[in-house]
C-alpha cells in the first residue's frame, strides 16, 4: 500500500516536471534554435523542418506526436517557392521539407536529397470574397470563371490580397490561373504566348487590383485579418480558418469560389533531406506515418483541409459551410501547370513586368553601435537587394517602374536617395549603402516620417508602398509623431522592421500592429530577413 | 534482497552472452551498397522480409537515393555502386555513355497500365476506347491516341465535371521511366508497329504535341500515382504507370483499398511494354545485389507483396491474393519497345 503511494507519487511528479518543461518550451522563441519560428516540445533530439507558413494550423497536430515521442519540432515558415530555391542550394539545413505543393519540391531537388516524400492533404487555391460583395458581384450559388473575377476587377469593384507570385505556392497558382484566362484558355502555356503586348497590358492592369501582398500564405491570411480588405485569394482551409475567426468577432464571413478554369490543387507534399543520419530518417518517417494515421488525418480534415482518399467524411461536413460558399463535393479539376522552363519565364514576368511596381523605403540605421560586423552584414544583405544579377536568383529583381528609396539615419536622418527603375540608379544605391560611415545616436522614428513625407509625392495606388526598417538598438524619438504623420499621409503604408543587433522589439512590433506589417528577425541570417520583406512588396 | 541480487546476477550473464553472441555474429560484416532507384521500388527494397533476406543471407544493406530511369544515367555516380532503373533504354544509354556496366541483370518485369477512376473508364468504354473482357479493361491505343489528337475535351466524352482536354498524365519522358515507355508506346501506335529510326521522325511532331499539352510533368513514377490516388478523379483523370503499383498499395494498405477498390480501374493498353527493371552493377561490390535480388523467396515476396512479375513474364498462379479485381493473368498483347537509338531521339524531340 505504501509503496504504491510512493510509486504514484513519483509518477505525479514526473508528469508534473514533463509538462512543465513542454509548457514552458511550447512559448514561440524559446528552445534552442535562434532561426526556427516555432519550437515544439522539448528534447535533444530535434527535427527541423521548413514548411509552407499554411502548416502553422497543424502545429496543435505536431505538438500531440511532440509529445508522444519525447521529440522536439522546430519550424521554420517560408514560401514555397523560397523552399525550392533553399533546395537547390548547396547546404540545407533542414532535416525535412513541407511546401505547399510538390511542384517546388520537384523543381527544386535537382540533386536528388529529398526521399520519403508524401502528400499530407489537399487543398485548392481559392478567392474568398466578401459575402456581400460576393452576392452584388453575382457569384452566389453559380459557378465563376476566372474571367469573371476578371471583369469585376477590371471595373474596379473587386480588390484583393494575394500572395507573392515568386514566392508562394497560393499566389503563383492564382497568376498561372490568370494567365491562362487572359490567354483564352490555352491547353497550356507556352513561350510564345507569353510575348504578346496585349498580355502585358491586361496582367498590369489585373494585378494593379491588389491591395497588399505578403511572402507565404498563413501571413497572407493574418494580415487580411487584422486589415479591412474585401477579398484574399488563399487555399480553401485558410478561409476555412479566417472564416471561424470573423464569425466568433461577429463579422461578415468570406463567401468561397472555385474559379472553374483557373483552380489548382496544393498537395502539401512533407519529404525527408537525407543527410546520413539514420535516427533522424527514422524519427522523420515516425512523424509521417503518425500524420498520415486515420486519426491524424481526420483532425487534418477538421482544419479544413481535403485529406485521406475517401474525400471529406460525414463528421467533418461542418467544417467545410455551404453557407460560406464550400463545396465538399466538387470534383476538384485544376489547370495544367506549365513545363518547368515556362513557369520560370511566367515567373519572371511576374516581377519584371507585371506586378504592380513596389515603392520601398529603406530607413536603414548608421547609428555607432552598427559598426564593424553589423554594417557589414547590412552592406552584405543589400547587395543581394540592389544588384540586379543577385537579386534575379531569389526572383527580386526590379521592375522598370519600381522606386527605391534609402534613407540613412541615426539620431537624426542623414540624407535621402531615390532610386527609379532597375538600372544604374539602382546598382548607385549599393554604392551609397557601402560607403555611408557610422556613427551617433539612433532615431528611427524620424526616418520613418521622412519617408511617408516623401510618399507624399507619388500616387500610391499605383505602387505598393513599404516602409523597411533596419535597426540594431533602442530608439530615441516618439511614437506618437510617427502615428501623427501617418495619420495625415493618410495611406495604409505598412512599416516593417528587421530586428538586428540588440533591437527593442517592442518598439518595433508597435510599429507593425500600428501598420499591419510585421517584424523580422535579422539576427540570425540578415540576408534572408530582407528577402522576406521583399515578398511583401 | 537475496532474491533481488540474484536476479540482477543472472541479468548481468544475460548481458553478458548477449554481448558476446553479437561480436562473433557480427564478424561476418555486412556490406553497404549505395545506388540510384527509381521510385517505384522502393517499397520492395524497404520491405523488412526483403531486407532480413539481403541482411542475413547475403550479407548486404541497401542504401539508395530516388532517381528518374533516365535522370540516374547523367547523375554523379561517384561512391554509388549500382544503378536500377526501369527499363533496358536505360541500360543501353548507360552503355553509350559508360561502356560496359560490371554486370547488368534483368531482375523484375511489369507492364506499363493506365490507371483512372471508374466514371472515366466507363466514358472511354461508352466511347468504344475502352472494353472489359473477363472482367479486365482494356484500351485500344490507337483509338485513344486518336481521342486525344482532336483535342477533345472531357466534356465531349461525358464528363463535363473535369476541366480541360483528354489527356494522359505521365511522368517526364525525358527523365523518368514510366512516362519515357509510354512515349515509346505512343510512338509505336503512331507508327502504327515498332517504331524504329526509319519511322519515327515523321511522328516525332504528332508525339511532341501530345506531350507539350501536358504542361508540367512529374519526374517521379511514385509521386504522380501517390497523386493519382489522392488528388482524386479531377486532378488526375488518367495517368500511365506500373501494374506493380496498385497491386503493391492493394497489399500494403488493405483498409484504404478496401475503401477506394470500387473506384479505380486499371487499364492494360493494347498493345503495352514491359517494364523490365534491370540491375546495373557498377563496381565488383554492386554485383551482390543482383544475387540477392534474384533469390528466390525476394523473387516470391517481389510478386507477393511488390507486384512485380517475375522470371518469366506471366503472372504466378495466384492473383487472388491481392483483392484487386481486373488483374490480367497472361499479358498477352505486347510489343517491344523501340530500340535505344530510336528512344535517344523520341528523348531529344521531347527535351
Amino acid at each position: 500500500m505504501e509503496m504504491k503511494a510512493v510509486k504514484s507519487m513519483a509518477v505525479l511528479l514526473l508528469v508534473s516536471i514533463i509538462s512543465l518543461v513542454l509548457l514552458t518550451s511550447c512559448r514561440p522563441g524559446s528552445g534552442q534554435s535562434d532561426s526556427a519560428d516555432r519550437v515544439i516540445g522539448s528534447s535533444s533530439s530535434v527535427l527541423r523542418i521548413i514548411s509552407g507558413s499554411e502548416n502553422a494550423e497543424l502545429e496543435p497536430i505536431l505538438e500531440k506526436f511532440a509529445e508522444q515521442e519525447g521529440i522536439e519540432i522546430q519550424m521554420s515558415y517560408q514560401g514555397s517557392l523560397d523552399i525550392m530555391r533553399l533546395l537547390e542550394g548547396e547546404e540545407i539545413d533542414y532535416d525535412a521539407v513541407w511546401p505547399a505543393s510538390s511542384i517546388w519540391l520537384t523543381m527544386g531537388d535537382t540533386k536528388h536529397r529529398v526521399q520519403h516524400t508524401e502528400s499530407v492533404s489537399i487543398s485548392p487555391v481559392v478567392f474568398g470574397i466578401r459575402k456581400n460583395l460576393a452576392e452584388e458581384l453575382g457569384f452566389v450559388g453559380r459557378e465563376v470563371s476566372v474571367g469573371d473575377l476578371l471583369a469585376a476587377i477590371q471595373s474596379g469593384k473587386l480588390r484583393f490580397c494575394m500572395t507573392s507570385a515568386t514566392q508562394s505556392n497560393s499566389g503563383a497558382s492564382a497568376y498561372i490561373g490568370f494567365l491562362y484566362a487572359l490567354l483564352g484558355n490555352p491547353e497550356v502555356i507556352t513561350s510564345e504566348d507569353l510575348q504578346s503586348e496585349e498580355l502585358k497590358t491586361q496582367m498590369r492592369e489585373l494585378l494593379s487590383g491588389v491591395d497588399r501582398s505578403s511572402g507565404s500564405s498563413d501571413w497572407l491570411k493574418d494580415m487580411f485579418l487584422e486589415g479591412n480588405y474585401d477579398a484574399m485569394v488563399n487555399y480553401e482551409c485558410l478561409m476555412i480558418q479566417a472564416n471561424e475567426e470573423l464569425e466568433q468577432r461577429g463579422e461578415e464571413p468570406l463567401y468561397v469560389v472555385y474559379p472553374y478554369d483557373g483552380l489548382s490543387l496544393a498537395d502539401s507534399p512533407l519529404g525527408y533531406v537525407d543527410q546520413g543520419d539514420d535516427k533522424k530518417e527514422e524519427m522523420f518517417l515516425k512523424l509521417q506515418e503518425y500524420l498520415l494515421s486515420d486519426e491524424a488525418q481526420n483532425e487534418i480534415q477538421r482544419t479544413g483541409r481535403r485529406s485521406g482518399y475517401t474525400g471529406i467524411s460525414e463528421e467533418n461536413r461542418d467544417v467545410f459551410r455551404t453557407d460560406w460558399g464550400l463545396q465538399p463535393d466538387r470534383v476538384l479539376s485544376p489547370i495544367r501547370m506549365p513545363a518547368a522552363d515556362v513557369l520560370q519565364e511566367c515567373l519572371n514576368m511576374y516581377q519584371t513586368d507585371f506586378k504592380k511596381p513596389s515603392l520601398s523605403v529603406y530607413c536603414l540605421d548608421y547609428s555607432g553601435s552598427m559598426e564593424g560586423e553589423g554594417n557589414e552584414q547590412l552592406v552584405n544583405a543589400m547587395e543581394q537587394l540592389l544588384i540586379q544579377e543577385n537579386a534575379r536568383q531569389n526572383y527580386l529583381q526590379a521592375s522598370e517602374d519600381e522606386v527605391n528609396i534609402l534613407i540613412p539615419f541615426s539620431g537624426s536622418v542623414i540624407d535621402t536617395y531615390t532610386a527609379v527603375g532597375a538600372g544604374s540608379e539602382i546598382e548607385n544605391l549599393y554604392d551609397t549603402v557601402r560607403k555611408q560611415e557610422v556613427g551617433g545616436g539612433t532615431d528611427m522614428y524620424k526616418a520613418a516620417i521622412q519617408g511617408l513625407s516623401m510618399l507624399k509625392e507619388y500616387d500610391l495606388s499605383q505602387y505598393t508602398p513599404a516602409i523597411i526598417l533596419l535597426t540594431d538598438g533602442q530608439s530615441g524619438g516618439s511614437f506618437e509623431d510617427f502615428t501623427q504623420a501617418y495619420e495625415e499621409l493618410g495611406a495604409k503604408v505598412p512599416v516593417f522592421s528587421i530586428m538586428f543587433g540588440d533591437a527593442d522589439e517592442t518598439q518595433l512590433q508597435q510599429l507593425a500592429d500600428y501598420t499591419n506589417a510585421r517584424v523580422f528577425d535579422g539576427r540570425e541570417n540578415l540576408t534572408e530577413a530582407f528577402r522576406s520583406v521583399r515578398g511583401y512588396n | 534482497m537475496k532474491t533481488k541480487l540474484a536476479g540482477l546476477g543472472i541479468l548481468a550473464i544475460v548481458i553478458i552472452a548477449a554481448a558476446a553472441y553479437a561480436l562473433f555474429s557480427g564478424r561476418q560484416t555486412v556490406t553497404e551498397i549505395s545506388g540510384f532507384v527509381g521510385g517505384e521500388k522502393i517499397g520492395l527494397l524497404e520491405d523488412e522480409e526483403v531486407q532480413q533476406i539481403f541482411e542475413q543471407k547475403y550479407h548486404l544493406t541497401i542504401d539508395y537515393a530516388r532517381a528518374g530511369s533516365i535522370d540516374m544515367i547523367s547523375a554523379d555516380l561517384t561512391g554509388r555502386n549500382f544503378l536500377f532503373p526501369s527499363n533496358q533504354t536505360a541500360l543501353e544509354l548507360y552503355e553509350q555513355a559508360h561502356g560496359e556496366p560490371v554486370q547488368s541483370e534483368i531482375v523484375l518485369n511489369t507492364p506499363i497500365v493506365l490507371y483512372t477512376r471508374k466514371a472515366v473508364a466507363d466514358a472511354l468504354a461508352a466511347e468504344g476506347i475502352a472494353a472489359i473482357t473477363d472482367d479486365v479493361y482494356y484500351v485500344d491505343m490507337a483509338k485513344l491516341t486518336e481521342c486525344i489528337e482532336s483535342d477533345r475535351s472531357w466534356a465531349d466524352v461525358g464528363l463535363p465535371q473535369l476541366y480541360g482536354n483528354v489527356s494522359v498524365g505521365t511522368t517526364d519522358p525525358t527523365k523518368s521511366n514510366s512516362g519515357n515507355m509510354f512515349a515509346g508506346l505512343l510512338a509505336n501506335t503512331l507508327c502504327g508497329g515498332v517504331a524504329d529510326e526509319s519511322t519515327v521522325d515523321t511522328i516525332l511532331p504528332r508525339l511532341q504535341s501530345i506531350f507539350q499539352k501536358l504542361g508540367y510533368m512529374e519526374s517521379s513514377s511514385s509521386d504522380i500515382f501517390d497523386q493519382f490516388l489522392k488528388t482524386g478523379m479531377g486532378a488526375k483523370p488518367l495517368i500511365a504507370g506500373y501494374e506493380s503499383q496498385l497491386l503493391e498499395f492493394a497489399v500494403e494498405n488493405p483498409d484504404t483499398w478496401e475503401q477506394v477498390k470500387e473506384d479505380i480501374v486499371m487499364l492494360y493498353p493494347t498493345p503495352t511494354v514491359w517494364s523490365s527493371h534491370v540491375y546495373i552493377a557498377l563496381d565488383e561490390t554492386g554485383t551482390a545485389g543482383i544475387d540477392a535480388l534474384l533469390d528466390e523467396d525476394v523473387q516470391r515476396l517481389a510478386w507477393e507483396k511488390h507486384g512485380f512479375r517475375t522470371g518469366l513474364y506471366d503472372a504466378p498462379a495466384d492473383v487472388g491474393h491481392f483483392g484487386v479485381t481486373g488483374i490480367a493473368e497472361e499479358i498477352t498483347q505486347v510489343a517491344p519497345m523501340p530500340d535505344a537509338l530510336t528512344m535517344e531521339r523520341i528523348i531529344e524531340a521531347l527535351s
